[in-house]
């Protein structure tokens, strides 16, 4: 038999060891102790929540889970699925299912803010309902972002009605923008480029370059993808002067930390030179970019 | 859609075999029962050069062992713990039996180690360091002169101090302070805090730390300190002081005089090679209760004591493969079939996870020798017998951040160098360093064999990144959330061509620790995920307790170009960094401060929840311990690649040229070097202390941290199609 046809019986063997684990794992008298046997009698796993579940991602098989029973299980297979089995549309149900389960408008989830705290600024130890998570969120969105923009764009929201201060989430939602914008026309397209353009702002704005920062890191700009993003925007509306100004902050920003497509660091420099002739010399020279 | 692989062996891999790995699990060890006290007459601990006339080998492979002697002067073990002191008011320090510290009314005069069961937190946070790295000194402390003393004063200074003024961060010594003696065994500080020790010094049994005595005066595991009354954390070891002596062999020889005896008792023999007896030290609990994962001590009367796990790996290797028969082995691979064997000098094995064909060392290869010096430590001479012998060496991933001669004048003439040529008798270089290296390269493997096969000019192709651990715990383990290891990437057409990058480094400036200007060390650089820089606290008048004049929150926190780990985990996203690091998170409540203002220079407050990674594990209230890689499970990571579009090709002045060439390799990172300026600068002259202590600075960082690049690589090619 074949490595292949013996992975399902594999994976429901390492579910089985949890769940033996977790039934079999003695808490003893000193008296019957029985090295590398006698463990905890709660699966180490599966955290308790309190009050927040965990955001992130455990190896499936360890959870003992059967059949999901609530969003933070749904979730939790489906990022199995998406990740380990490369099954999105499994994951894409179970991201739904965990949404309907953990869901502001229905009210199966909350908000933390100060008015959750109790009197003396104190979390209580559970919340009913219980918190609305981000990863689930986040997951659906970026599954969706290509067929729906919309929703992808409604779901960021509430990831940051849940965590103002997370990086990276007005990105995504300027790419989710961006999206929208190119598979719209005329003024909704226009339309999706500036809300594109603010959400990148209001990215840049939660890591301010200040005198502060630039004389802990040497730095004079930073968010350099946002940066090189943000200048393919005023590009493509035509605001090459905005566009310069971009690429310069993304070359400021780039100096120390280079860049994953380092290309772009001369890309940009040329795209510079080029922009600013035009904005000279108006012209009817154009300057491709990759397309998002 | 695809299923996905765990490993198989070869060929003699059956499906009954899987079945009952899962099914039932099958006890990893014979059924032994408890530890308990020594009956034989008490002996004092005994400095392990007492053991060395009969037991040479050992002696010489502990010396260089990092938990011996090192651990107790680390520059970086100590700055951790004097910054936790400093958030803390001095909480982690030991109280003992003298004690007229009271919590809430109640005494607190046991520490962690002579709590059990721990039914208070201060409990568990006094000595929480000290309790393993040096337990039997601490004990010590309740019927002698302390080595390590109380502190006259904790927490915030003046009326909201919990014990008398407060903790006083002007005369606050690091612990190795204490850890030298003069001539007469008096105890000699160092004449500046932290600083050289004073002219004449020697080395204390303090500064030998785990000692032969610590293992081999094993009683059993002490259940009821542990917080599941498994024998995990808090040093749940009953440590007996007689003359009885434990060792792994069922029918020892007698010994010569009566220095000591070896023990014939089954139940400790057992224990003591069995991995359990790791477990004591290698899960470690910080007192934080951790707000997505609440754990509790279940010992009754100990509900209130709430912990996250900071180092989980001893639950790691009890949870995982190589605690059955469900490995490529077929049997239980224990802590000492890898760190206290030839292993990974003993010869490979073959066998297959996932879609990888494994060459890897094979573990539990033991060298056959005398385990002790013939001819001098048997009663008349009585002939030893060659055994199967384990190796002191307990080789892992870390090396000493001091120089030579800053490690014999602390330890002593004969410590040996990190670097030392040569081979032992067994084969085993004598060279930490190298040891450690080679252990790195055993950890792990990866694959690109998912890769797509072809792909176009502008266009998007996967490479598929598949890695495995072959590690008995996850990799990398212990303190897992700084330890690092990473996936460096790189794409590049056929004339070498850079097109993207992952897991990279640049060489530039430092200014928080003074280093001005790139200074051509690529060693001292982190990982372009997240830019951060930790807020190391500031001498302020009076003293208090939590951020404001400690720091540890994030002074700098922003996204790179390389952000992986979030964009994977969080949102699913094919792109950056691939990093096999565990990571710790402060949550911050509604109405926290972040510790940084914004750009209005106004601070930065939550009006949410706000989740940020956090450097310290003080700090921190809740970790995520799934980040690194799970032993023999196969992990797939993508990266989406653009290729520049032919436009931007000619903008460039370039021709792709095919093929492509995908390498991957894994880079392993002694610590990030920000928590490293961290510990610097907060042990430093604008740290809390308002002095220099003398652990660490950027010139150390410089010399000392050593990245071990390309301990496992692949490469694959990529069709350029026009």
């Amino acid at each position: 038999m074949r490595t292949r046809e013996l992975l399902p019986i594999f994976l429901l063997t390492l579910a089985g060891t949890a769940v033996a684990q977790t039934t079999t794992g003695t808490t003893t008298t000193p008296g019957t102790y029985i090295p590398g046997t006698t463990f905890q009698n709660i699966n180490p796993n599966y955290p308790i929540a309190n009050p927040f579940y965990f955001e992130g991602k455990i190896d499936y098989e360890k959870l003992g889970i059967t059949t999901p029973s609530n969003f933070w299980e749904y979730l939790q297979r489906g990022m199995h699925y998406q990740d380990d089995l490369f099954d999105t549309g499994d994951a894409l149900s179970d991201y739904q299912t965990a949404l309907s389960l953990n869901n502001l408008q229905k009210g199966s989830c909350q908000l933390v803010t100060a008015s959750t705290l109790t009197g003396t600024d104190t979390l209580p130890a559970t919340l009913s309902p219980p918190p609305c998570m981000f990863t689930i969120r986040l997951r659906l969105a970026y599954l969706v972002r290509q067929t729906n923009p919309a929703q992808a764009i409604e779901l960021y929201g509430e990831v940051l009605q849940i965590d103002p201060q997370r990086l990276g989430v007005n990105t995504l939602t300027a790419e989710a923008y961006v999206i929208m914008a190119q598979q719209a026309t005329g003024a909704a397209a226009t339309t999706a480029y500036q809300n594109a353009i603010a959400a990148y702002k209001a990215e840049l704005a939660l890591s301010p370059v200040t005198q502060a920062f630039t004389a802990l890191t040497a730095d004079t700009a930073n968010n350099s993808k946002v940066h090189w993003e943000l200048a393919a925007v005023y590009q493509t509306l035509g605001q090459n002067a905005n566009a310069v100004s971009e690429l310069q902050l993304y070359l400021q920003a780039t100096q120390w930390h280079s860049d994953v497509y380092p290309w772009r660091i001369p890309l940009a420099q040329s795209m510079i030179a080029q922009l600013t002739a035009q904005l000279k010399a108006p012209a009817n020279s154009t300057i491709t970019r990759e397309k998002k | 859609m695809r299923t996905i692989q765990h490993f198989s062996i070869l060929e003699n891999f059956t499906i009954l075999g899987l079945l009952l790995g899962g099914t039932a699990l099958l006890p990893a060890q014979t059924p032994q029962g408890n530890g308990t006290e020594s009956f034989f007459k008490n002996q004092d601990y005994q400095p392990p050069e007492n053991c060395l006339p009969c037991h040479q080998r050992q002696y010489n492979e502990l010396k260089s062992s990092v938990k011996s002697g090192y651990r107790n002067v680390s520059p970086l073990f100590n700055g951790l713990e004097v910054s936790g002191n400093f958030l803390s008011g001095g909480l982690l320090r030991p109280v003992y039996a003298n004690s007229t510290v009271t919590v809430s009314g109640v005494p607190l005069n046991t520490n962690m180690f002579t709590s059990s069961p721990i039914t208070l937190t201060r409990q568990d946070q006094a000595g929480f360091c000290f309790t393993c790295h040096n337990a039997v000194i601490e004990r010590q402390g309740d019927t002698s002169t302390p080595v390590v003393p109380q502190l006259t004063g904790l927490g915030s200074a003046g009326a909201a101090a919990l014990f008398g003024a407060g903790f006083s961060p002007t005369t606050f010594r690091p612990l190795r302070d204490y850890v030298e003696v003069d001539s007469n065994g008096n105890q000699l500080l160092p004449p500046t805090i932290g600083g050289p020790p004073a002219p004449g010094s020697l080395p204390s049994l303090a500064a030998a730390g785990i000692t032969c005595d610590v293992c081999h005066n094993i009683g059993g595991p002490d259940l009821t300190r542990s917080f599941y009354q498994d024998g995990f954390g808090n040093m749940s070891l009953i440590l007996n002081h007689t003359i009885e002596k434990v060792g792994p062999f069922n029918f020892p020889t007698a010994v010569k005089g009566d220095f000591h005896v070896a023990s014939n008792d089954q139940s400790k023999i057992s224990f003591l090679k069995s991995g359990a007896f790791c477990n004591a030290c290698h899960d470690v609990r910080v007192p934080n209760l951790d707000l997505q994962h609440l754990e509790s001590n279940t010992n009754t009367g100990g509900s209130s004591v709430h912990y996250y796990r900071l180092e989980n790996l001893s639950t790691e290797w009890q949870i995982g493969p190589y605690n059955s028969t469900s490995n490529p082995f077929g049997k239980v691979t224990t802590c000492q079939d890898c760190h206290m064997s030839n292993f990974p000098f003993a010869g490979n094995s073959f066998y297959q996870v996932g879609d990888l064909n494994i060459t890897s060392p094979t573990p539990a290869v033991y060298a056959q020798d005398f385990a002790a010096v013939p001819g001098v430590s048997t009663e008349g001479n009585y002939p030893l017998p060659l055994r199967q012998v384990v190796s002191h060496y307990f080789t892992g991933i870390d090396v000493p951040l001091l120089s030579l001669s800053e490690l014999q004048s602390r330890l002593g003439p004969d410590y040996p160098d990190v670097f030392q040529p040569g081979t032992d008798t067994h084969g085993l270089p004598y060279s930490i360093e190298s040891r450690r290296e080679a252990l790195l390269g055993a950890a792990v493997r990866i694959g690109l064999s998912g890769t797509d096969a072809s792909t176009t000019v502008g266009g998007t192709f996967n490479v598929q990144l598949e890695a495995v651990s072959l590690t008995g715990h996850r990799f990398p383990a212990g303190f897992s959330q700084e330890r690092t290891a990473y996936v460096q990437t790189s794409v590049t057409d056929n004339n070498g061509f850079l097109i993207y990058q992952s897991g990279y480094v640049v060489d530039k400036p430092h200014p928080n620790t003074g280093e001005d200007a790139p200074d051509g060390n690529l060693n001292d650089e982190d990982i372009e995920h997240v830019h951060a820089v930790v807020n190391p606290g500031a001498f302020i008048q009076p003293y208090a307790t939590g951020t404001g004049n400690n720091g540890h929150n994030n002074l700098v926190f922003e996204l790179g170009p390389d952000n992986g780990p979030d964009d994977r985990l969080y949102s699913g996203a094919p792109e950056g960094l691939v990093l096999f690091r565990n990571e710790l998170t402060r949550i911050f409540l509604p109405g926290d401060s972040l510790g940084r203002t914004d750009a209005n220079g106004n601070p930065i407050k939550v009006a949410g929840v706000h989740y940020e990674e956090t450097f310290s594990a003080s700090f921190a209230n809740t970790v995520d311990n799934y980040r690194s890689l799970s032993p023999l499970r196969p992990t797939f990571y993508n990266y989406e690649v653009t290729l520049p579009t032919q436009a931007q090709l000619s903008a460039l002045g370039i021709t792709l040229v095919g093929p492509l060439h995908v390498h991957a390799q894994v880079n392993f990172e002694h610590f990030p070097p920000l928590f490293t300026r961290f510990i610097a600068q907060t042990t430093g002259p604008n740290g809390p202390s308002g002095a220099q202590m003398n652990l660490v600075d950027e010139a150390r960082i410089d010399a000392y941290l050593k990245n071990i690049t390309g301990i496992t690589a692949a490469d694959v090619t990529v069709d350029l199609i026009k």
